[in-house]
């Protein structure tokens, strides 16, 4: 069942008493339910009782160093070091087995499909390309008003994909096998934001868009009203990726950007409900751990991290001193063990998660690698680039060497 | 009057990050331990399933291309 979330809670409000929507204020540590219209009140009366900016600035600065301690009291182990006791990986080979040549410029971005047979790819030029990985055939293409098609995405059901870019909106396009119907005229514009779109992602159904944007705010879409249902602020400058929760571990999503912050949201309240801030330049890509319990980042301070979100810290680095070029996007594998990543000097690193070190490098590409996914069936990956291909990997040719 | 309303917006902005910051601060978090432990279960256990891990036989490749067939 598709659920629309209502955007606010309503009720009365503690201080002017009508019914509105309302949301919480904290007064020393009393919560308190105004509406909108009170807040502002509030707010621009000034100050609370002993309450200078300088008085809650110091406060924010003690409440972080108080987050610090708290995590930094249930830090007894590194991830690498409980997992000594796990099988060593030996090195894996890999090479390119396909390439999807097609795009005119740059590839921006691609999704699967739940098919594990189809994908979808954007590029600079403006050109969305919908492709069928096991010919190679392309199966649909559409050029888009705008160029720099920062973002694209798959629906669940396979029969429509997403996507924007520089045109600051999120637009859907229905796949039909008509040759007699163009794609274009069925666009359906859902997302408006006031920057360019850089991420979209459907949630579990057609009907609804999650997108993230370089105005800084995330923000969720019902797709046939094209009407916002939640928006998420919070981040402090673009917000460039986001990656929805597996369905079993609930309503979350997690998204990182410039502001060098990975921040986990809950999707009904707009509440962001744990926030990470270790990465040391924009946040590039994000992906959850398959179990929903952690998340992995790559970043342009050339590492990529996992973050669990139980115990609520990083407990890993995957680095090497001769990488120095950022990572653009990352995905794990099926179990988990894997961690692939793409990085701007064309190379991809693929990771052992749990012992931290790199069990594979491969080359192919002749540009930035920009972006990153593993097959919904775990069986294959593909990457996209500046160099204006797609390349694909497959498990099956994989050989490992102890 | 432009003033008030600067002050009144950063006073809001600060207000908020202290409301955000209280929150995080209070959450209820495992050690690294047992967080660390769980994420092993989970891949040893999903590792049988994954096909980056096991073999799969080559000729089950769906993505690789078909040898044409010859009519005898």
């Amino acid at each position: 069942m598709d659920q629309t979330f209502l955007v606010n809670v309503f009720g009365s409000c503690d201080r002017c008493f009508k019914q509105r929507a309302l949301r919480p204020v904290f007064k020393k540590s009393e919560q308190l339910n105004y509406c909108s219209l009170c807040a502002e009140i509030m707010a621009a009366d000034g100050l609370h009782e002993n309450e200078t900016l300088a008085s809650l600035k110091s406060e924010a600065e003690s409440l972080k160093g108080k987050l610090e301690e708290e995590r930094a009291k249930l830090h007894d182990v590194e991830l690498h070091q409980v997992a000594e006791r796990v099988e060593a990986l030996g090195q894996f080979v890999m090479k390119t087995r396909r390439t999807l040549k097609g795009h005119g410029n740059k590839v921006l971005c691609m999704d699967w499909c739940k098919d594990k047979r189809r994908l979808v790819s954007s590029s600079q030029d403006g050109k969305v390309i919908v492709w069928d990985s096991f010919t190679t055939n392309k199966e649909h293409a559409v050029t888009m008003p705008c160029t720099w098609v920062m973002a694209c995405a798959y629906a669940p059901s396979g029969c429509a994909i997403a996507c924007g870019g520089l045109d600051n909106k999120c637009s859907v396009y229905p796949l039909t096998f008509d040759k007699n119907e163009n794609m274009a005229a069925k666009k359906k514009s859902v997302a408006m934001h006031t920057n360019y779109l850089s991420a979209c992602s459907f949630t579990n159904s057609d009907m609804q868009i999650l997108t993230a944007s370089g105005d800084g705010t995330c923000a969720l879409w019902d797709v046939e009203s094209g009407q916002l249902l939640q928006s998420f602020h919070g981040h402090g400058a673009d917000v460039l990726c986001l990656d929805l929760a597996p369905s079993e571990t609930g309503n979350t999503f997690v998204s990182g950007g410039c502001d060098k912050k990975a921040m986990v949201w809950d999707m009904r309240s707009g509440q962001c409900v744990q926030a990470f801030e270790t990465h040391e330049s924009d946040i590039n890509s994000v992906r959850y751990y398959p179990s929903g319990d952690a998340f992995a980042s790559g970043s342009d301070d050339a590492t990529c991290r996992l973050y669990d979100l139980r115990a609520d810290r990083e407990v890993a680095i995957y680095s090497k001193e001769s990488i120095i070029f950022g990572a653009s996007s990352v995905d794990f594998s099926l179990s988990g063990r894997l961690l692939f990543a793409g990085y701007n000097d064309y190379t991809i690193n693929v990771w052992d998660v749990l012992k931290g070190s790199r069990v594979s490098i491969l080359f192919g590409h002749e540009n930035r690698v920009s972006t990153l996914r593993v097959s919904p069936d775990g069986t294959a990956f593909c990457s996209g680039s500046w160099d204006h291909t797609l390349r694909l990997g497959w498990a099956w040719a994989a050989k490992r060497e102890l | 009057m432009s003033s008030k309303v600067t002050i009144g917006s950063d006073i809001r902005q600060a207000r908020r990050a202290v409301e955000q910051l209280r929150m995080e601060a209070g959450i209820d978090r495992m050690k690294v331990s047992k967080a660390a432990a769980d994420l092993l279960q989970f891949c040893t256990e999903q590792a049988k399933s994954d096909p980056f891990l096991v073999g799969i036989p080559a000729t089950i490749n769906p993505f690789k291309e078909k040898k044409p067939c010859a009519i005898l």
